[in-house]
């Protein structure tokens, strides 16, 4: 029905529109024509200047007088509205539709390309996700491994390293005493027979000499054993010539007061 | 010697024009330049003169909108704007003219008292604005500042005019020139 009553319509439509522009043209015409008049009028009137002295009142008087004159103009008229005829209403409409729809136009395109970087992102983001979630995995699998070999390490594996190491430390340990042993008995040996000949009785009287590596014992015993007064007594049991070896030698220290008593030097601190 | 009247001529279509008057040539023309670069509806155009009157064997559009710039840092420019009033008729008066003081800024070298100035605008009932125009962004404010006034006195903006304009801009400014 409104097809059918739109077709007829829209040959009187351009009929319309330009009897509206012939008349608006005709308008102005007269509007130009009015202001052609006044300014004849205008030209007629003589030109008017100011002297600093009488400016200020005669401004006043015509301030006031063109405000009147404004005043009554606007009281008089009244304000022209385009006429809401059909065919006005229609070509509003239409450009206002078009504008609307050309500003939508370009919010779709501008949201569909934020939509296609999003999109972009997202399977970017994805991707990332997969492979951090790969590297999770493997490193999972990696860690529970680990802990089953940590389990067993610290139990047995552990426990019988340290000991054979400790082990092997003592025997060490006691191979070297042995070996030290033997170095001083085969090196430091005592006074032999010859010199027992020679001073048979000096010996006999004096008691039996210990050996180097015995000395040596007791100084370290005592060294250890009472820190904090490591002198030991010269006894006659100590072949003098060894103990001078030490004392030349830096190994042994004598007391500083009193010359009967000596120290092992402390090698260990 | 010829008077420059208002409205003396049918208008151009769609066409404002404004003149700048002032001795300082190299500030006018700025001050041109930056109107020029401004939005406008309109067709401007922008003339300068030295001093009135104009010369009267040039065809020149309508004049809508004298402004008088006065360098505060000259005596002699405030001479030549009042000597060139007096080939302004009365009817500019109604809100076509408007006074722009420049160099307040740099206090020291001023040879006219703001004052004084602020006299002259009040005599000939027209606005006064001050503005460093030196100073580029000043400049770029007063002039669309300026392109505003000129669209209302050349009847461009529908519902206002150019007494209405004034009347608006000298009002806040009343109390304190009366103590003058």
């Amino acid at each position: 029905m409104n097809q059918q009553g739109l077709d007829p319509g829209s040959t009187t439509d351009m009929e319309v529109v330009t009897d509206i522009e012939e008349e608006l043209i005709k308008a102005c015409e007269e509007m130009w024509k009015d202001m052609e008049e006044c300014q004849n009028k205008l030209s007629l009137i003589g030109a008017e200047t100011l002297s600093n002295s009488n400016a200020q009142l005669s401004l006043l008087i015509m301030q006031v007088k063109c405000l009147t004159a404004e005043l009554s103009q606007w009281h008089k008229e009244t304000p022209e509205i385009t006429p809401l005829t059909e065919d006005v209403l229609i070509t509003l409409g239409k450009e206002e539709f078009q504008k609307l729809s050309h500003d939508l136009e370009m919010v779709l395109s501008t949201i569909q390309s934020k939509n296609e970087n999003l999109k972009e992102e997202l399977e970017r983001e994805q991707q990332w996700l997969d492979e951090q979630q790969e590297i999770m995995k493997s490193l999972n699998v990696i860690y529970s491994e680990l802990k089953k070999q940590v389990v067993t390490f610290s139990e047995s594996r552990i426990f019988n390293e340290l000991k054979t190491k400790i082990l092997y430390i003592k025997e060490f340990k006691e191979k070297l005493l042995i070996t030290l042993g033997e170095f001083l008995e085969d090196h430091f040996p005592l006074p032999n027979g010859t010199l027992k000949k020679k001073k048979k009785n000096i010996q006999e009287a004096t008691k039996q000499l210990i050996t180097l590596h015995e000395v040596l014992e007791i100084l370290i015993n005592r060294l250890f054993d009472v820190p904090h007064d490591p002198y030991v007594k010269i006894s006659d049991s100590f072949w003098p010539p060894y103990i001078e070896l030490l004392l030349r030698n830096g190994i042994a220290l004598r007391h500083p007061e009193d010359p009967t008593r000596i120290r092992l030097e402390a090698f260990h601190q | 010697m010829s008077v420059l009247r208002p409205l003396d001529k049918l208008p151009g279509l769609n066409m404002a024009t404004i003149l700048l008057v002032g001795v300082e040539d190299a500030l006018l023309q700025q001050l041109a330049d930056s109107m020029l670069k401004e939005d406008c509806a309109s067709e401007m155009r922008v003339h300068l003169a030295k001093s009135l009157p104009l010369p009267s064997n040039v065809n020149r559009p309508r004049i809508d909108l004298v402004v008088f710039v006065i360098n505060l840092h000259s005596k002699y420019s405030l001479q030549n704007v009042e000597k060139s009033l007096c080939h302004l008729d009365a009817g500019f008066f109604l809100g076509k003219v408007c006074f722009l003081a420049t160099g307040a800024g740099q206090d020291s070298h001023c040879s006219i008292h703001r004052n004084t100035v602020r006299k002259l605008a009040h005599t000939y009932r027209s606005p006064l604005l001050f503005c460093d125009l030196e100073v580029d962004g000043f400049r770029a404010s007063m002039a669309q500042r300026l392109v505003r006034m000129l669209q209302i006195c050349a009847g461009h903006v529908p519902g206002v005019s150019a007494l209405n304009l004034l009347s608006l801009l000298r009002s806040p400014e009343s109390p304190p020139l009366e103590e003058l």
